[in-house]
């Protein structure tokens, strides 16, 4: 059946701002079913909040909304667009919700529309997981032993009929949220508690275990005929017990006979049509125990998922985009496999290579979070590597973590490492393989299926057989084929890299590329999508004329995510309007930039200096683009450029003199521009000189981090003394720590800007909600500035640009200044495109990628007449908001500090500051209580700044309580305060009153180690039971002023403007 | 480690080790199932042939007797980037090693399917030798003496003596299956349906059959060019309209000679699980597994003969029937192993409906 008639504007629900479980991956999915939904014809009416993605660029769909996914704002857009469906499926767990939601409210039908792909019916029956039971009763499949918990009480009497440990699995929760292992009554009696309370509908499912069972994962595509087909089978290296988004995953799977299999993809063909979905992809999972083979049913997603997106990566069969298709009433025979453009899409790809998927962790950056893998995912990020064999795929796979050169280095075994899973248990498996451990040994301790670790002994045991080889072809070869970097073969011949590198180009042992074409060359395909490996011959890719190559950003993490992606990919498009071919390098399987379409030529690579310069040669490429990529692509320019690669734009020079501290502040002096107070101390003596010169408050960093890693604000010597006992192995003569005067209570700013040979555009100031001291990636931001002064505001414009022109910056600069009593200081300065790109090109419509593509093009003023580019153009105003992941690291504080802990970012677009605060803030999943109590607790400089919030609160109707001291001034400001006692000062407390439900908001400054300390069970509780925390005053006020909107119950919604004037 | 090759008549050769067997000839094809390399290396179908699996790693769940679709190996050779050979578990190069077939790993299977894919699939031999030009005088007379093998693999294949298999239907059909190459799970499929499925070997002549007084008739799969079979195209030409027959792979080509249709060489062939086809009986679209170098060529299939399955990758014929003259011709593999189970209806419609 082709396409149905009836549908000409379909609005497609995204999945909002990043957060753990649900990434950039919908990103591509939304944008991939955009671009096919477009080219058919349809109007696509888009809605996300995150501002950060591809799909909310102007020209992916017809019509771009950045809103609140949240019914009333949905109501508003289907209002004014009147579509005659929404499809749901693409934007996670999100918007599958939010589409029962819409159901359920009646907006739907009030307004007409269908839910395209998967209708509530199908939702429901996959998410509330008794329903799904009887689904999987009815078609005879197996599942862990289990029972629907609603109360506590039933809870504990369930725990001990099915004995520990036991598994929490809330219901209608993404990533696992608020669910895990219990191993003892006591565990588990605490997580019921937050397990009932994370469940929408509190509801839990409590489960026998099936620890250390195998796990796999099959990607379904179904259309409304009912041709059903396997996309792919990803096995998981790590056995349950893992969340299947934290553990390493293998694809095609590799260890279940074909009958095994076979009978788990019928039992997978049978659920998918039982649970009634229509068309479109899903996936479900399975444990296998690993002796006697029974298989049970883990769970079913009814919806284009993070897996779907790596088994779109991994076979070349875009899932997304044939789901799109389906919805609009193709058949998969009807829909022509784009690789081989020959054979139709209602088939299995079949696989000549594997692949591996590493998850990225950040346990780093939540002092005290334990890094214990469970049900619950914590990973922020991922990578893909491609090999012809486990072995090279696995290798290039932790290549791509971008954590060693070496891949595997060297590192202590610690048992607990091994026997507990946990982000490092790859690494200390390994090393312990090389310490000569026994397969048996590893399998006893971890379950990991033996195969695996087979694999992994041989990697190591070749590893001593190299230990004791010459230099030959053969040798090096075999350990190529292996996945061995030049690194670490340089290190075991105890040879340098750069020696073997140069023998590996004598001997002519170079990778070949080959394409991912879904079909394991049984068709001809003209696909561009390649990846490495030395185990064929090499290959000839077609030559271009005119050819640059950008890399990517690696795997997402906090502080490089998304944002960069869009950057890259904007800027693919950019340099393809040139008429200049585009190479993209990168290896994160959730993004846009790795669609096979995206680029000219795609190479899903690690990107170290080895991988990526073997692809600049094969692809004939001169030219590179590290500036669009985040500090990834920086670290690789030098190497590259040893190597005789061009880097386009900013030579290394301008990028050193913007990066390195010592220069940058001389240049900064030079032009007399005020820089912090600033020192580097080797160790305390050195640091207590610098204090005498510039005094407390310090902020205090090692050199060479990354996102304000160990970065803390210093406010005595206490504090001093405690800093450097703390971090003293991150601080030596060769790594000085650098100590900053701190500016305290200072106005911040980022600046971005692109300069060409003669002009320079800035794109926007974005100004920080919160004041300095709190990083920049986790402050709220406005566009335009509302509290800094036009004056000043245009002097930091002019200052960019100066500074911009000094440096020698050819493309993009990115500048964080800091105002403190109208004096102007420069913070740092990044010579690439930056995290606030996205966010500022959607507010101003000032195409800053592209201006920065022309910028490296070359491109005079006389073309790009810069003067039309004006960022103060739109009348509106757009807020950024963050999210943050402290729910799932449960030991971790959510105080703000220098070091950045957000994983995702919103977006408020509104006709004044209100609006936009209001918006920004529900997209941030923030939540307005419209009565109760607002508990303060602050410190001693901010109770009077906070006077005012109190008196508005309760003019309002809210009431007040306060710990002691802050109550005591209320009172004696005449404002009627409960007083409740602080945590070390006995039962009941303040934590108690939160947790028992009594607090509807909770206010609470302070600073200095030793209260932050005291204070964290405050803040705790109000993450753990999803209660609005703010912890700094200007954000206090920010929220007060969005609190106000919301009770207004007013607001608008637009969609985004075309970008300003295309140069 | 020894260097092993894989010399192709047409001139190419590609290398990788040697892990065992005995140098051997054969056609040289390639099958990209992910699994299931146990029930192809036994499956008869595979006569004469060197597989090339394009699928990397090979023996990785090890070996299961219950799965083998005959009681021997038949393939001549086995090709594939790397085999299981750890301390822990090598039980199917073992398993190769004791039917003595040629085993050749890290070898460039990719650009070896790629030449296949271009120019078809020529004869070719393992060999074990220590340069190519030694490989290539090695291979030549293996090369001469397979290919001068008597041609009626069919029959080398069949069994040689009837056999009654007892079905688990007291009052179902008698099925006769004329074992062209039979794949045991043929027989397995269609025993839960009948009391009685009688083997008949391939150049059993009807009057045979017909003394056994069958309800039904099987014609199974099996190797090589079905212009090659002898006497088993006129048996099955005096079968049709007798009783219901269903023909598979061979079977379905065999019973498209018998009316009259020709048949012709693919140019790479058919094999692998991933193979989508329409099925106008069962009415859906779905995966098959299939294995074939041959094909029927519509335009020569008698007008009341219609074509019901479709391959959707080719649009070659993948399956035919007269429902006048019950009877049904199937090219692909209902029953599966390897490969997906969603054509298994077939045996029920053939057993109850045809």
């Amino acid at each position: 059946m082709p396409r149905r008639n009836d549908l000409k504007k379909v609005l497609i629900l995204g999945s909002g701002p990043i957060v753990i479980g649900q990434a950039c991956e919908f990103d591509y999915s939304g944008t991939q079913a955009c671009k096919a939904l477009m080219k058919e014809g349809l109007e696509v009416v888009l809605v996300n909040s995150n501002p950060a993605t591809i799909m909310t660029d102007p020209e992916i769909a017809t019509r771009v909304y950045i809103e609140p996914l949240q019914p009333p704002f949905i109501e508003k857009i289907l209002e004014k667009e009147r579509p005659q469906a929404v499809i749901p499926t693409l934007g996670g767990q999100t918007a599958l919700n939010l589409a029962l939601e819409l159901h359920r409210s009646g907006i739907l039908d009030k307004y007409n529309v269908q839910l395209l792909g998967a209708d509530p019916k199908v939702i429901q029956a996959a998410e509330d997981r008794e329903l799904f039971r009887n689904i999987l009763d009815k078609v005879g499949a197996k599942y862990p032993k289990s029972h629907l918990v609603r109360t506590f009480e039933q809870g504990t009497q369930v725990g001990d009929e099915l004995g520990y440990p036991l598994i929490l699995r809330p219901n209608y929760t993404l990533g696992g949220g608020g669910g895990g292992i219990a191993y003892s009554p006591e565990e588990y009696q605490k997580m019921l508690v937050q397990a009932l309370h994370e469940s929408p509908t509190h509801e839990v499912l409590v489960e026998e275990s099936i620890l250390g069972w195998k796990e796999f994962e099959l990607e379904v595509m179904r259309d409304a005929a009912g041709t059903f087909v396997i996309i792919c089978t990803i096995e998981n290296f790590d056995p349950c017990g893992v969340h299947t988004g934290d553990s390493i995953t293998v694809a095609p799977q590799l260890t279940l006979s074909d009958r095994e299999y076979q009978a788990m993809r019928e039992e997978a063909g049978k659920i998918i049509n039982e649970v009634g979905l229509q068309t479109g992809g899903a996936n479900v999972q399975f444990a296998v125990h690993p002796q006697t083979g029974e298989r049970v049913v883990i769970e079913m997603n009814p919806r284009v998922s993070r897996s779907s997106a790596l088994a779109s990566k991994a076979t070349g069969f875009p899932i997304a985009k044939i789901a799109a298709l389906l919805a609009i009433g193709y058949r998969l025979e009807e829909i022509q496999n784009d690789i081989t453009q020959s054979t139709p899409s209602c088939y299995e790809p079949a696989l000549d290579y594997v692949v591996t998927k590493i998850p990225r962790f950040a346990f780093e950056k939540f002092a005290g979070a334990k890094d214990l893998l469970s049900t619950q995912m914590k990973s922020v990020g991922e990578v893909m590597g491609i090999g012809r064999t486990f072995q090279e795929s696995l290798m290039k796979a932790v290549l791509s973590l971008e954590h060693h050169a070496e891949g595997f280095p060297e590192i202590t075994v610690v048992d607990e490492r091994i026997s507990y899973p946990n982000s490092q248990r790859l690494f200390h498996v390994y090393q312990a393989f090389r310490e000569g451990w026994t397969v048996e040994a590893i399998h006893e301790l971890t379950q990991i299926t033996p195969w695996f670790l087979e694999q992994m002994k041989a990697l190591t045991d070749f590893e001593n057989g190299l230990k004791k080889s010459n230099l030959s072809t053969e040798v090096i070869y075999q350990a190529k084929k292996r996945g061995f970097s030049d690194a670490l073969i340089a290190r075991l011949m105890q040879k340098t890299e750069s020696e073997i590198r140069a023998f590996r180009h004598k001997m002519k042992i170079t990778p070949s590329f080959q394409q991912v074409d879904t079909c394991a060359g049984e068709f001809p395909s003209s696909t561009p999508y390649y990846y490495s490996t030395y185990w064929s011959q090499p290959t000839e890719i077609p030559r271009a004329e005119r050819r640059v190559a950008i890399l990517g950003s690696g795997p997402n993490r906090i502080g490089q995510g998304i944002e960069f992606d869009y950057s890259c990919v904007r800027g693919v498009k950019g340099f393809q309007k040139q008429g200049v071919e585009v190479c993209m390098i990168n290896s994160n399987p959730e993004t846009v930039s790795t669609d096979y379409d995206t680029a000219d030529l795609l190479f899903f690579e690690p990107l170290t200096e080895e991988h990526v310069s073997e692809v600049l040669r094969v692809a004939g490429v001169e030219n590179v683009v590290v500036q669009l990529g985040g500090q990834t692509p920086i670290h690789c320019a030098p190497g590259l450029v040893q190597q005789g690669f061009k880097i386009m734009g900013s030579d290394l020079e301008a990028i050193d003199l913007a990066e390195d501290r010592g220069r940058f502040n001389q240049i900064c002096r030079e032009l007399h521009f005020k820089i912090p107070e600033s020192g580097m101390a080797q160790n305390l003596r050195e640091a207590e000189e610098i204090v005498a010169r510039i005094g407390y408050p310090l902020i205090c960093r090692p050199s060479y981090v990354l996102g304000g890693r160990r970065m803390e604000v210093v406010e005595n010597h206490d504090e001093l003394l405690s800093y450097f006992e703390r971090h003293q192995e991150a601080i030596s003569a060769r790594r000085p720590c650098l100590i900053d005067q701190f500016l305290e209570g200072a106005l911040e700013v980022d600046v971005d800007l692109v300069r060409g040979v003669d002009w320079v555009v800035v794109g926007g100031v974005v100004e920080h909600i919160e004041a300095a001291g709190v990083h920049s990636g986790d402050s709220q931001g406005v566009i335009p500035p509302q509290r800094l002064r036009r004056e000043v505001c245009d002097r930091v414009e002019r200052m960019s640009q100066e500074l911009a022109h000094r440096i020698g910056v050819i493309g993009h600069l990115n500048l964080q200044l800091a105002i403190k009593d109208d004096s102007i200081y420069i913070l740092e300065a990044n010579p690439r495109s930056s995290r606030s790109v996205p966010f500022v090109v959607k507010a101003t419509g000032v195409p800053l990628v592209d201006l920065g593509v022309a910028a490296m093009l070359g491109e005079t003023d006389a073309k790009i007449q810069s003067h039309q580019f004006v960022w103060r153009q739109r009348t509106d105003v757009s807020v950024k908001g963050v999210v943050f992941p402290f729910k799932k690291f449960p030991e971790a504080d959510s105080i703000l500090g220098p070091e950045m802990k957000s994983t995702g970012e919103s977006m408020g677009r509104g006709r004044d500051y209100g609006e936009a605060l209001m918006k920004a803030m529900l997209s941030s999943w923030m939540r307005f209580p419209e009565k109760g109590e607002v508990f303060f607790s602050l410190r001693e400089k901010d109770k009077s700044e906070m006077l005012f919030v109190a008196q508005d609160l309760l003019a309002m109707g809210y009431t007040l309580s306060a710990t002691r001291g802050t109550a005591q001034y209320f009172k004696s400001q005449g404002l009627e305060c409960v007083e409740y006692k602080k945590v070390h000062e006995g039962r009941p407390h303040c934590v108690d009153k939160i947790r028992s439900g009594g607090v509807s908001i909770v206010i609470n400054t302070t600073s200095g180690r030793q209260s932050i300390e005291a204070s964290f069970n405050i803040r705790r509780a109000c993450i753990d039971y999803s209660i609005p925390c703010l912890t700094e005053s200007d954000a206090t006020e920010a929220f007060l002023i969005a609190l106000k909107k919301t009770r207004e119950k007013a607001f608008e919604v637009h969609p985004l403007l075309p970008m300003q004037k295309d140069h | 480690m020894k260097l092993g090759y894989c010399v192709l008549e047409t001139g190419e050769v590609y290398s990788g080790h040697w892990l065992g067997g005995e140098p051997r000839a054969g056609e040289v094809v390639f099958n990209t199932s992910h699994s299931g390399y146990e029930e192809i290396a036994t499956d008869p179908s595979y006569y004469t042939q060197i597989v090339v699996m394009t699928a990397p790693m090979m023996g990785n769940y090890g070996v299961a007797r219950e799965v083998w679709e005959s009681h021997r190996l038949w393939i001549q050779g086995f090709v594939c980037v790397q085999m299981q050979a750890s301390a822990g578990d090598q039980a199917w190069l073992e398993r190769l090693r004791e039917f003595k077939i040629p085993v050749i790993s890290e070898l460039d299977t990719r650009a070896l399917v790629v030449r296949l894919r271009h120019g078809g699939t020529p004869w070719g031999a393992l060999v074990t030798a220590t340069s190519e030009g030694e490989a290539r005088e090695l291979a030549k007379p293996l090369i001469q003496k397979e290919k001068g093998k008597e041609k009626d693999w069919v029959f080398a294949t069949s069994s040689k003596n009837f056999q009654i298999r007892v079905g688990q239907s007291e009052r179902g059909p008698r099925v006769a299956l004329l074992d062209l190459g039979c794949k045991e799970n043929i027989v397995r499929e269609l025993l839960p349906y009948c009391s009685e499925v009688g083997v008949f070997p391939s150049r059993t002549s009807f009057e045979k059959i017909k003394a056994w007084n069958p309800d039904r008739i099987m014609l199974s799969n099996g190797p090589g060019d079905p212009m090659d079979v002898q006497e088993t195209v006129e048996t099955v030409r005096r079968m049709i309209g007798w009783k219901p027959m269903m023909g598979i792979c061979m079977g379905h080509q065999i019973l498209s000679l018998a009316l009259g249709a020709k048949t012709y060489k693919l140019k790479f062939g058919h094999r692998g699980s991933n193979h989508p086809v329409r099925d106008e009986i069962l009415n859906k679209i779905y995966v098959t597994s299939q294995n074939h170098g041959y094909a029927v060529d519509s335009s020569t299939l008698p007008v009341e003969v219609k074509v019901t399955h479709v391959n959707l990758n080719d649009q070659t014929v993948s399956g035919m029937m007269s429902s006048e003259k019950r009877f049904l011709g199937i090219q692909y593999h209902p029953e599966s192993h390897p490969g997906p189970r969603e054509a298994q209806a077939l045996f029920q419609y053939f057993v109850e409906q045809l």
